[in-house]
Order: C-alpha cells, then sequence, then structure tokens
C-alpha cells in the first residue's frame, strides 16, 4: 500500500482521461492517469467513428494525427420494409465525414499522447473507492489499497464509473434514459472491405433488428463493425427478442447484409450500455465527471468521443483555475467548466438536435418512426428534422415564435455544416507531420 | 450468417466484483433479464451471479435493480473482459 499526492487524478484512459491528463500536464500541473485495464481502450469502452465537425476545433486538432483505419466519405441509408428497400446513397462534395478508428489502437496513442506531455500513466490500477473529507473529494483507493491524493479528481471512467457512483453522482438509469446494444466485428480483408463498403458507413432500419434506434455498420481496415440494440425499457427483451443478441442475429441475417459479409468471420463482439440523458449535477467539490462518466454522450446521434475529448481538456482547465486560485469548491470549479461547455456550438448542437429527435422518436409508433426516418433520410438528416418540425408545429399552432426558433437554430449551426474543406486543409497538414 | 459470441479475457482472478444482497433481492429477475451473458441464477427465489467468469463488465444488472440487491464494484487490475475495437 502507498500514498502519493497530485494536482489531478485522471481516472480512465478511454477519450476522456488521456484528453484531460494531457491537457493538465501541459498546464503544467502533476497529473497521474490510473486505467484498470492493461492496455488503454480495451475495456468497456464504445465509439468507432469521430465526428470531423469537432475535429476542426483548435482544441481538438492534435487528435488527427491520432491511429485511423479508415477516412469515411460517403453515408449509405436502407430502410427496409417487408414491401420494398429504399437505399439512398449520400456523396458530400469532396469532404471527409467522419474518421473510422479501432480503439485500442486510437487509446493507447492517445494515451501515449499524455504521457509525453507529462503526465504518469498506471495501467493494471483499477480505483474502487473515493476518499471524501468533510464534503471535498480528496482521492482515489485502488483494489490494491494503494491511494492517490489529487486536488481535483477528474472521472473519466465511464457510463458506470465508480468514483462518480460513490460520490452519489451516477444514479440508476434504466428505460428510456439508458441504451444497451451489441456490436461485433466481422473480418473480411481490406480488399472486399474496399469492393463492397468502400469508405462508406451504412444505416439500417428494418423489422426486428432493433428497437427504436438504429443499426449500422462501420468500415475499419480489416474488419466491418455492427451495431444494433434498442432502450432498456420493458419492451425491448420479451418473448420474441429474448436477448439483445436477437436484434443481432436478425441483423446480420437480414438479406442485403448477410450478402456483403459472405465469406466473413465474426473476430469479437462486445456488449455495451450508453446513457441518453445529461447528468443532473457533474461537479462536486474536488471532483468533475467528464465523457460517459458526466453524461455527455448522445448515443441516438451515434455521437460521444468528441464529447469526450472536450470534457476532458475543459476538465483540466477548469482544475488549473481552481488550483490557482486556491479553491477547489464545486462552484469554482462548475464555473470554469460550464463557460467552456457553453462556448461550445458542437456540443450545443447535438445535444439540441439529439433531444429533438429523441422526443420525437419516443412518442411515435414503429410505423411513424419509419416514415419519420424516411423523412429525415430524404430530408437531409437530423438537423433538418428538427428545422422542420419547429416550422411544421408554428404553422399548425399559429406561433411564430416556434418557425424563429427553427430558422435561429438553422443560423446557429451554420458554421458546422460547411467544414469539409477546413477540415481538409489542416487534417493533411497534421498527417504529413 | 453464423451468429457467434466472441469474448476475450484478461487472465488473472477478477475477485468477486459483482454480488448480491440477498436481504434486498426480491426474486423479481430483472437482472437476470437484462444480462446477455447469463451471469444471474435463481437460487429459490434469489438470484446469484454464479457466472460471474462470463461478465462482460456492461453493468445492466446494477442499473435495472430497483431493491439495491446488485453490488457492482470492479474486477482486480489488470483482469477481467478484454476487447479491442470499440
Amino acid at each position: 500500500m502507498s500514498e502519493e499526492e497530485f494536482d489531478c487524478v485522471v481516472i480512465g484512459a478511454g477519450c476522456a482521461g488521456p484528453a484531460a491528463a494531457k491537457k493538465a500536464a501541459e498546464l503544467g500541473l502533476k497529473v497521474v492517469l490510473l486505467e484498470k485495464s492493461l492496455a488503454p481502450g480495451t475495456k468497456n469502452v464504445s465509439g468507432t467513428c469521430l465526428n470531423t465537425a469537432a475535429l476542426i476545433d483548435p482544441d481538438l486538432h492534435y487528435i488527427m494525427e491520432g491511429p485511423v483505419e479508415r477516412e469515411i466519405k460517403e453515408i449509405r441509408m436502407h430502410h427496409i420494409t417487408p414491401d420494398r428497400s429504399t437505399i439512398i446513397h449520400e456523396i458530400p462534395t469532396g469532404g471527409i465525414l467522419l474518421l473510422s478508428i479501432r480503439r485500442d489502437h486510437f487509446d493507447a496513442w492517445h494515451t501515449e499522447q499524455a504521457r509525453k506531455a507529462g503526465a504518469e500513466v498506471k495501467l493494471g490500477t483499477t480505483v474502487v473507492d473515493i476518499i471524501e473529507d468533510i464534503d471535498y473529494v480528496k482521492g482515489v483507493v485502488t483494489d490494491k489499497g494503494d491511494i492517490y491524493y489529487g486536488k481535483v479528481i477528474i472521472d473519466a471512467a465511464g457510463v458506470n464509473s465508480i468514483v462518480g457512483r460513490k460520490a452519489g453522482l451516477i444514479p440508476k438509469r434504466t428505460g428510456t434514459n439508458m441504451i444497451l446494444y451489441v456490436t461485433v466485428n466481422v473480418e473480411l480483408g481490406k480488399e472486399v472491405i474496399d469492393e463492397r463498403f468502400g469508405d462508406c458507413i451504412e444505416y439500417y432500419l428494418a423489422p426486428g433488428i432493433q428497437y427504436k434506434t438504429w443499426p449500422w455498420i462501420f468500415p475499419k481496415n480489416e474488419v466491418v463493425t455492427l451495431g444494433t440494440g434498442g432502450y432498456m425499457d420493458e419492451n425491448l427483451i420479451n418473448e420474441e427478442f429474448p436477448s439483445i443478441n436477437t436484434y443481432m442475429e436478425n441483423f446480420l441475417n437480414l438479406p442485403l447484409v448477410k450478402e456483403k459479409l459472405e465469406g466473413g468471420k465474426i473476430v469479437a463482439w462486445g456488449l455495451h450500455l450508453e446513457y441518453d440523458e445529461p447528468i443532473e449535477k457533474r461537479v462536486k467539490n474536488g471532483l468533475i465527471l467528464t465523457g460517459e462518466a458526466g453524461g455527455f454522450v448522445i448515443p441516438f446521434l451515434g455521437e460521444g468521443m468528441p464529447e469526450a475529448f472536450f470534457t476532458g481538456i475543459y476538465a483540466a482547465k477548469a482544475a488549473k483555475e481552481a488550483i490557482e486560485a486556491d479553491d477547489l469548491s464545486e462552484e469554482k470549479l462548475n464555473e470554469t467548466y460550464e463557460d467552456l461547455l457553453q462556448q461550445n456550438t458542437f456540443m450545443q448542437s447535438f445535444w439540441y438536435v439529439g433531444k429533438e429527435n429523441k422526443e420525437s422518436i419516443l412518442t411515435k409508433t414503429d410505423r411513424e418512426i419509419s416514415e419519420m426516418m424516411q423523412n429525415v433520410i430524404i430530408s437531409g438528416g437530423f438537423i433538418t428534422n428538427v428545422v422542420h418540425n419547429k416550422w411544421m408545429k408554428g404553422a399548425e399552432e399559429e406561433d411564430i415564435e416556434l418557425v424563429k426558433e427553427g430558422y435561429d437554430f438553422l443560423e446557429f449551426i451554420q458554421p458546422y455544416r460547411q467544414v469539409a474543406s477546413d477540415f481538409n486543409e489542416i487534417y493533411k497538414k497534421r498527417r504529413s507531420q | 450468417m453464423k451468429f457467434e459470441i466472441v469474448v476475450d479475457f484478461y487472465p488473472g482472478d477478477t475477485g468477486e466484483f459483482i454480488k448480491v444482497n440477498e436481504e434486498n433481492c426480491t426474486g423479481c429477475g430483472m437482472c437476470a433479464k437484462f444480462c446477455t451473458r447469463d451471469v444471474w441464477v435463481q437460487y429459490d427465489v434469489i438470484y446469484r451471479p454464479s457466472n460471474l467468469k462470463q461478465c462482460v463488465e456492461c453493468g445492466a444488472c446494477w442499473n435495472v435493480c430497483e431493491y439495491n440487491a446488485v453490488i457492482f464494484s470492479e474486477p482486480a487490475g489488470g483482469t477481467g473482459v478484454k476487447f479491442t475495437y470499440g
């Protein structure tokens, strides 16, 4: 048993943890990053594609230097009913939409960046408890009984983080707040993937393959990853679907999918929980929750990794200011943290779009969802759907304010609708270094 | 396509990182219903995480238990499930 003191103790080497540890070290703080597995990115992580609209933020430019599996440039949407299959193939002009990554490779690289910046990294180190003293979180205890004291503890330990749970910030979550989903990785080899998928991600909606979510296939270098699942309410598991795997089995055996996976082999299977609501309180005296631990994920829109990077970085900045001011209180930490979150257009717009679309999904029948999804696909995605819904509702209720709200939002997100050329330029420069 | 569940684990003893508080357990079976890995087994009324070695640490059982009967901690450092692709 040992005891050590740091300015910052960061728990979890997924997306948020290395970002926080790197930034904290760059800001001159003495920081340690604790990871329970022997290699970063090998615990219960999810997230396979990075949204380039987030990476153009200068805080995230360095992320472009990480190991990339595939540069995603196209999207195919498959809408399948017993009567017909509708496939929309969208090819935006000249831009990389997403960067497909492998989490074991990427998180290991990211952790190495934190180490190079000056953070101490401890792998195979499981945090099982926190130390609190007069309402302040002061440190964490590992399964070996070692104690790491920190002026500020940054929790980046994921959806079920024991740090956030022990601190009373992470509650139990089910029903329409939590998504349970399964992934499988099918090895096909690079050449076959190039031919059958290319640099294109695919979404599917079909009977029996999802529960109020949308299944996807993301190509990597040698494998493709498939994911599906649904909200954890009383209808997710039933006689017809005794396990979440039933949805996946149906997905794999959908004729269109089956054909594309012909000759492939399942090399990995995964199971994940994702929280679909912001956590009420993300900061406590001496403690900041980031990434999935803080509920900064929008699984409905397939968003999560950039939010984790951002919140990790912002937590480190908040820690630095609090330590300098010698005030580690919730108020002080929250002041900087909330301010940075509020300024982030990418995150604000995704929260807004996620919330609006989730509301319309949960109140609709499966048939209505199918119709809405078709509209979403044809009319250019979830952002348009929000604006369209506001407009229609405003017309119906004769309330011009609703129409204005939709229009204002469209204006607000303009900078993020045309990022391709900016991104490509920065990306090219970063990759050539 | 043949659906296979392929899961890797780190070697080593995880310890009993999931336990049941038998006094709180009402035998409602929600833990078993949402467990994809058949970890939970019913004994008379209550459930126990008898097949903990199969657990992939998703936490569904802890989240769905309304009676605070699931005690969900962490496997010992460097043990438990090992994922790769994300």
